[in-house]
């Protein structure tokens, strides 16, 4: 019994070092494949130069653009709105229906996301062509609205859950002083809630950041450097999925693990925010 | 070993019982290439291609149930590469290979098709005609507006290939003369795909394998050629390619089998109808 | 400012509520009008005859079963591999670690949660490439490959979810076995997992969910347009993302349009089957288990 019993917590200890060092395995198998370009042109220029592969440009800054681009403007779109759709959910929705689109927001997160970029094709793509942006409707506006879409329920759950963290007696507190659900909202849940809605944020900004079917599908993939939201721009993610297949040993795919590891040391530095600004919740909210 | 031998025998018989009796298409012998073989046969690379590789890849699978091939798509510069670092078995490209690649992977290349690349548009647009010297300046940016080339009010929306493209690397040679591919152009990723976007966007100006033509794009002609099976054929339609399916070192097997039945008249059938030029 | 913005709000609160309805509503609505007429005998297995397809005898070649199976196979094998390991690590989480070392495994497992997932498969691809070097290339993507990058993306969230499954015990049940004699292990399988099942099968079908319907990770490490049913873990596959993804763009005609509709609703309904499970089972496995 001893003998199995210290195999299992072995066992356990393994797994969870295991699995934390595969973490740390894939930024060093990144840094290796990637190895040739910063020993090339190093770094700086890697990130500040334009993709030509025909003249033998490989930088990734045009994808850098067009990634923080497509996700800072979808957060900012999706920021009030799923606030608001928090707040409906919280204090100003009736009671029934609350619970209702508390589970429709849960539900969304189980729509497969090339789901979403199906429909915004066929449906998203033709209206932001003839009506909004002109040009082709592939573009940063369009792929960001259809983030905005895809993170709002990621938000609105974070949102939701520091919202209602907030002690009841404060809120009754409001309440006895006659003061209406948005007052209640405004002048006591938001000042003690902000950590909460920040760390929902960046979430959504991680997400954003992060995903790949969306903006392949729907920004169009120009490699310029993007100078207005209604053009076509290619995110890193999107870069990788199109470039993956080429050569080995091409400067070409190289530079996709460049991308790799931006995305990563992004994540990275996220989550240490989120950490930070974990700390700074006044009692534990 | 005897045993089964004896059994594939019965199990073509069989077959070929079956097919006589149901009646088959003509070439059904052109199967029998497979007879006995067995194993994966993994095709990547050129997107030209995959309408003729799924048909293949069908008609054999049904008849051998024991060979088993996978198709994906990538661009000719995957294929040839896939098929260089032995990942695939055949490599599909819609442009020859470099001389250098032939030597550094000892590629073998099999020509059995032979297609163009063509400009299309919506058929929706007016204009179906461009000369080189316009075909050039809009890639390059230098025309931007429908309206200049006779067209309505709106601006170009330009789709290209990914570096990867055989199809890329052909227009951009024979048709746009190597000039400049402005960088805001669309990216799409094969000629399913390129064909797709035209077809749903009015104002979109692409290439695509003239094999890939359809009713629902519509070819410009250039400089007063319209590209089609028989210009290209007869050589008046300029941007023309072969396409190739390359295997590292001379195939054998099933792999051999593969490119056998692609130069059959089954597989140069399947070509023809998929709207390719055959070579035989 | 402050009053304009509390009369404003409640409006605006609505406005969003409403707009997300529509939005979800919109979706759905879309993806049924296009994929309903394709809903036939003929959708999962084309022109083969549905035993001869489920039991392996043939080859199906306008169908959506090679995606469906390919999917089921991947979502599986990834799952079988990840659920061992992100339990063990949850269990070690919740009941061994502490100080630093749970403050630095949980910020790993969280920036692990936070790559990106063609990242993840982008390593896949990578490990490929060295596999296939070092084996003399038979070893390249495939199911096995993806279904171990998949494994690898839905590992944090079982760490995480078993780990807040375990703390959340009631201090009073967690204690009782204890004092009766029963060693740390026994306390774990015998009090702690058992009474936090419903949480545990949920944070698995939710990882089910999540490998079900990823994209960008099995677009690098093994997908193909065309495979036919996969005979080994050693084979490219067919998978049912890829193939809404593929269709999206590269149909090439009504027909194949329609089945791309299909393969959403199809795709559509398999997650939301698993959401609803992990809900009932967050819900009601507790109680199912007690009165059986």
């Amino acid at each position: 019994m001893p003998i199995l019993s210290r195999t299992l917590e072995r066992l356990f200890f393994l797994a969870a070092i295991g699995s934390a060092l595969l973490t740390a395995a894939i930024f060093l198998l990144l840094c290796q494949l990637g190895k040739p370009l910063f020993q090339h042109g190093g770094l700086g220029t890697l990130l500040c130069s334009p993709w030509n592969p025909g003249h033998g440009q490989y930088g990734i800054y045009p994808m850098i653009v067009g990634s923080l681009s497509i996700a800072f403007l979808s957060v900012l779109i999706s920021f009030p709105f799923s606030l608001g759709c928090a707040f409906f959910i919280t204090h100003f929705g009736p009671l029934a229906l609350r619970r209702k689109l508390l589970n429709l927001v849960r539900f969304m997160t189980s729509i497969p996301t090339v789901v979403y970029g199906f429909v915004a094709l066929f449906l998203l793509v033709p209206f932001m062509r003839e009506y909004l942006t002109g040009g082709s409707g592939l573009n940063i506006l369009t792929a960001s609205l259809m983030l905005a879409v895809l993170i709002a329920p990621t938000m609105i759950i974070f949102f939701v859950d520091s919202l209602q963290r907030v002690p009841l007696s404060y809120r009754q507190a409001v309440d006895a002083l006659g003061g209406s659900p948005a007052q209640q909202l405004l002048y006591v849940v938001l000042p003690m809630a902000w950590p909460g809605i920040l760390n929902g944020l960046l979430l959504g900004l991680g997400r954003a950041m992060g995903d790949t079917l969306i903006s392949l599908m729907l920004a169009g993939n120009a490699v310029a450097v993007p100078t207005a939201m209604t053009q076509a721009a290619r995110t890193l993610t999107a870069h990788i999925a199109l470039v993956m297949a080429a050569d080995f040993a091409s400067m070409e795919f190289q530079s996709i693990f460049a991308c790799g590891i931006f995305l990563y040391l992004f994540t990275a530095l996220l989550i240490v925010a989120l950490r930070l600004v974990g700390r700074l919740s006044p009692r534990g909210l | 070993m005897f045993a089964t031998l004896k059994k594939n025998i019965f199990l073509s018989l069989a077959c070929l019982l079956c097919f006589s009796l149901a009646a088959l298409p003509a070439y059904a012998n052109d199967l029998d290439l497979f007879k006995g073989q067995q194993g994966v046969i993994k095709i990547s690379g050129g997107t030209a291609h995959i309408p003729v590789m799924k048909e293949a890849a069908k008609q054999v699978m049904s008849a051998y149930p024991d060979i088993r091939i996978t198709i994906a798509g990538g661009g000719s510069g995957v294929g040839i590469k896939q098929v260089g670092e032995k990942m695939v078995q055949i490599g599909n490209a819609g442009r020859k290979a470099t001389d250098q690649e032939i030597e550094q992977y000892g590629l073998v290349l099999f020509k059995w098709a032979i297609d163009g690349v063509g400009a299309v548009v919506n058929p929706e647009n007016p204009v179906h005609a461009l000369t080189s010297t316009q075909l050039q300046d809009i890639y390059a940016g230098k025309i931007t507006n429908w309206k200049e080339l006779g067209g309505i009010d709106r601006a170009i929306n330009l789709y290209t290939r990914d570096e990867a493209s055989g199809t890329r690397e052909v227009f951009w040679k024979k048709a746009l003369n190597k000039g400049d591919i402005i960088a805001s152009a669309n990216v799409v990723v094969s000629n399913g795909a390129m064909k797709t976007a035209v077809a749903n966007d009015p104002y979109a100006l692409g290439y695509v394998s003239v094999g890939h033509i359809d009713a629902s794009v519509q070819p410009v002609s250039l400089d007063g050629v319209v590209p089609s099976n028989e210009t290209v054929k007869d050589g008046s339609y300029p941007v023309a390619r072969g396409l190739y399916s390359i295997t590292s070192g001379e195939p054998q097997g099933a792999v051999k089998a593969f490119i056998d039945f692609l130069f059959s008249p089954s597989g140069q059938q399947i070509a023809a109808a998929k709207g390719f030029i055959p070579v035989r | 400012m402050g009053r304009l913005l509390a009369r404003l709000l409640p409006g605006f609160s609505w406005c969003c509520a409403l707009a997300l309805t529509a939005a979800v509503a919109t979706l759905v609505w879309f993806l049924l009008r296009g994929g309903l007429p394709a809903f036939n005998a003929d959708l999962l297995f084309g022109g083969t005859r549905a035993i001869d397809a489920l039991l392996l005898r043939r080859q199906v070649f306008d169908g959506l079963f090679p995606a469906l199976f390919g999917t089921v196979a991947m979502v599986l094998l990834a799952v079988s591999l990840a659920v061992p390991v992100g339990v063990a690590a949850g269990i070690y989480m919740a009941e061994y670690a502490g100080g630093w070392s749970k403050h630095l495994l949980s910020l790993v497992f969280d920036v692990l949660a936070g790559i990106p997932s063609i990242v993840i498969g982008l390593s896949g691809f990578a490990l490929a490439i060295v596999l296939h070097r070092s084996f003399d290339g038979r070893l390249g993507p495939c199911l096995l490959l993806s279904a171990l990058a998949l494994a690898f993306l839905v590992l944090p969230y079982l760490v995480r979810s078993t780990q807040t499954a375990l703390e959340g015990v009631d201090p009073l049940l967690r204690h009782t076995a204890l004092t009766l004699g029963a060693s740390k292990l026994q306390n774990i399988f015998l009090v702690l997992l058992p009474n936090r099942l419903a949480d545990l099968t949920g944070g698995i079908i939710l990882a089910v969910g999540r490998c079900a319907e990823d994209t960008a990770v099995i677009m690098l490490t093994g997908v193909v347009a065309s495979a036919g049913v996969p005979d080994s873990m050693l084979r490219q596959y067919e998978a049912l993302p890829f193939y809404v993804y593929y269709m999206s763009s590269q149909y090439t005609g009504p027909e194949e349009l329609q089945k791309g509709y299909a393969a959403a609703i199809l795709l559509m309904i398999i997650c939301s089957l698993l959401f609803v499970l992990a809900f009932m089972a967050q819900r009601r496995l507790k109680s199912w288990l007690l009165y059986r």
